[in-house]
């Protein structure tokens, strides 16, 4: 055992693999093929078997592929002429002109500020390592921020877990799958949809998607997304600004969806009621407060408990008092 | 924060190399403190880059397709010089989905009123789109911050001026507070101030929705935040906090964890888990639980759950 570890070489670490990988790809001009990458390519070539048996390592070149072009390097595979479906001999690059950044593409110090600041945003999930690493290669030009703007940490919080395979699936351009519990229905439906765009309206993120089936548009609030998001086959291309569109949709619901609700003076939910966007008081301790979600709202009024009467619409009356039925059953 | 992925450590490297071929000469801790990272991460990682490069014409790594650098310099005085480079010399573009995270940050940034009128956030989006290898993915965010309050409460932020205002605690009494504002954070559309409040003696969060009257006094703070360490989180354990046992649907439990303490126990009971929640009293649980309907139940203390239906039984009655 002694001898022969001393004779194996050592490992080489992932990113020293990912590194020489890119490094190689880069200075090829016409591209080099899968069994030239393997065979001497520093982290593949001291396990390449030559003539024999390299499935695992192959398996390995794959996921590296994925993990290089989840970072924004532009890997190419070229197919030979003349020979389409040709797999073994497919060449692989990186045009240099496509990997670096475009020339006018430079910062002041200013805005290196700003986009630190838009970089603390995003304080947990995905979209915080994402932008950290975006922060590290803009680093690559040198610029330092102007000093750091004290006192202010605006953030968005990500906890929702479709946020991920959502975005993933969007980038990718694939169908997907999930449960989803409508407001006001007590089981999950399963939904098969094309992702179009993540939205954040009113402090709540949205998936904006189209039905694969009814080919409708259709909105999901991230939160209602009740079990795992799987993609599949890859979608039909839909182009367009699908965020503006989407927000634009939202804004018109909630400039539809309108309650009235009578408050107790000076309490918790007057204060509170007072605060939100677009609140008008239209009579003394009676207000008019703007929705998007009827469900949503109706939790939140219950929590209120005797701080607020529902006086219209009737749906909304209905359904803060099947939930502070249900509470009052569940703790009797 | 999580480790490295060996992704952010290649993200790392292709960003290394650029900085220190602008440098001629640059010492470890100027890198280090430019990247943000610890000396000895720089260190391992121009090892490394000194070491990498190209299989040649021949397919083996010869040295004139290496990287490499001045070792002198470098064992001997902690300094790096590329002395000779291959295939890479530029920054690497941003991915997709990088744009998309700084374009969504700034679009938040650009909701807040003092942000408002700064034309260079669009320009910026612009320059981040532009600067990524594919179009940035669909995201968008959509603000709608207290514009008058922020405004106000920012402006004492940074002039260092105290502010005094009527709070209305979740106990539904109103107080006069004092506050030295140390820092406005918002989460969602939910803002908050932290500050050192004089009639706590002790530093304390505020929901902006639970204040009124705000005013902004010509006293200087005494507490600077420089001095305070603020902690990360926005509620604080106290020794006084009550524990309570609940059961929750597994999809709400994320919903809930700003008040479930590091450690608590987590059990599997039918479809459901129970755990422990904190809170500084019954007041604020009650309305917790009462937003959640049907989805979370107190389980114990008793008088936890009596305080949970009493709240709901007098919302009900406003019906009868």
């Amino acid at each position: 055992m002694t001898t022969s570890a001393a004779a194996a070489p050592a490992p080489v670490p992932v990113e020293d693999r990912l590194f020489s990988l890119v490094l190689a790809l880069v200075a090829t001009e016409s591209g080099l093929t899968k069994a030239e990458i393997l065979s001497s390519v520093r982290g593949y070539a001291q396990r390449f078997v030559a003539g024999g048996d390299n499935a695992n390592l192959e398996r390995q070149f794959e996921r590296d592929k994925d993990d290089i072009r989840e970072l924004g390097v532009p890997l190419e595979t070229i197919e030979p002429l003349g020979e389409p479906g040709d797999n073994h001999n497919l060449r692989y690059r990186i045009p240099k002109g496509a990997y670096d950044l475009p020339d006018d593409v430079r910062f002041t110090s200013d805005e290196v500020a700003l986009l630190n600041l838009a970089a603390m945003v995003w304080r947990e999930g995905s979209l915080s390592a994402e932008s950290r690493r975006a922060l590290t290669k803009l680093r690559a030009l040198g610029i330092a921020a102007d000093e750091p703007v004290l006192g202010y940490a605006p953030r968005l919080r990500l906890r929702d877990a479709a946020f991920d395979p959502l975005t993933q699936a969007i980038d990718r351009g694939q169908v997907v799958r999930f449960p989803y519990l409508k407001p006001g229905e007590t089981r999950a439906r399963e939904r098969v949809v094309i992702p179009l765009a993540l939205v954040q309206y009113d402090g709540r993120w949205h998936l904006s998607a189209e039905d694969l089936a009814t080919g409708k548009g259709k909105t999901f609030l991230l939160r209602r997304i009740v079990g795992k998001v799987t993609s599949g086959r890859a979608a039909p291309q839909r182009p367009g600004d699908h965020t503006a569109r989407a927000l634009a949709e939202l804004e018109e619901v909630w400039q539809r969806g309108i309650a009235e609700l009578e408050v107790r003076a000076g309490s918790d939910a007057a204060l509170r009621l007072a605060h939100r966007r677009g609140t008008e008081e239209i009579a003394p301790d009676v207000v008019r407060v703007h929705f998007v979600d009827l469900a949503i709202l109706a939790d939140e009024l219950a929590g209120f408990g005797p701080e607020v009467l529902v006086l219209s619409p009737p749906a909304l009356r209905d359904a803060v008092i099947e939930r502070l039925t249900t509470t009052t059953g569940d703790h009797a | 924060m999580p480790p490295p992925q060996a992704r952010d450590k290649l993200a790392f490297l292709l960003a290394l190399v650029p900085w220190l071929l602008d440098h001629d000469r640059v010492s470890v801790a100027e890198a280090a403190a430019h990247f943000q990272v610890s000396e000895d991460d720089i260190r391992t990682s121009v090892a490394l880059v000194a070491l990498s490069g190209v299989p040649g014409s021949t397919s083996t790594y010869q040295h004139e397709d290496l990287f490499d650098i001045d070792w002198d310099a470098f064992e001997n005085d902690d300094e790096i010089a590329i002395t000779q480079h291959v295939a890479i010399d530029d920054a690497p573009r941003l991915s997709a989905r990088e744009a998309a995270a700084l374009i969504a940050g700034l679009q938040y940034l650009q909701s807040l009123p003092e942000n408002a009128d700064r034309a260079n956030l669009r320009a910026l989006v612009e320059k981040l789109s532009h600067g990524a290898s594919a179009q940035p993915s669909q995201l968008a965010v959509s603000g709608d911050a207290e514009s008058v309050l922020l405004t106000t409460v920012r402006r004492a932020v940074a002039e260092k001026r105290r502010l005094r205002f009527a709070y209305l605690n979740s106990r539904g009494e109103r107080e006069e507070r004092d506050v030295d504002p140390l820092r406005v954070e918002s989460i969602d559309a939910d803002w908050y101030l932290r500050g050192w409040c004089y009639l706590r003696q002790a530093l304390r969060t505020f929901r902006f929705d639970r204040m009124s009257g705000v005013e902004l006094t010509e006293l200087p703070i005494e507490h600077d935040a420089a001095e305070i360490l603020l902690p990360d989180t926005l509620f604080e354990p106290s020794e006084e906090d009550l524990e309570v046992t609940i059961e929750a649907a597994p999809e709400v439990i994320g919903l809930l964890a700003d008040y479930i303490p590091d450690g608590a126990l987590t059990t599997q009971v039918g479809e459901r888990i129970r755990t422990t929640l904190r809170v500084s009293h019954y007041h604020g649980l009650k309305r917790l639980i009462a937003g959640m309907p049907g989805t979370v139940q107190v389980v114990a203390p008793e008088q936890a759950r009596r305080a949970v239906a009493e709240w709901a039984s007098a919302g009900l009655a406003r019906y009868a």
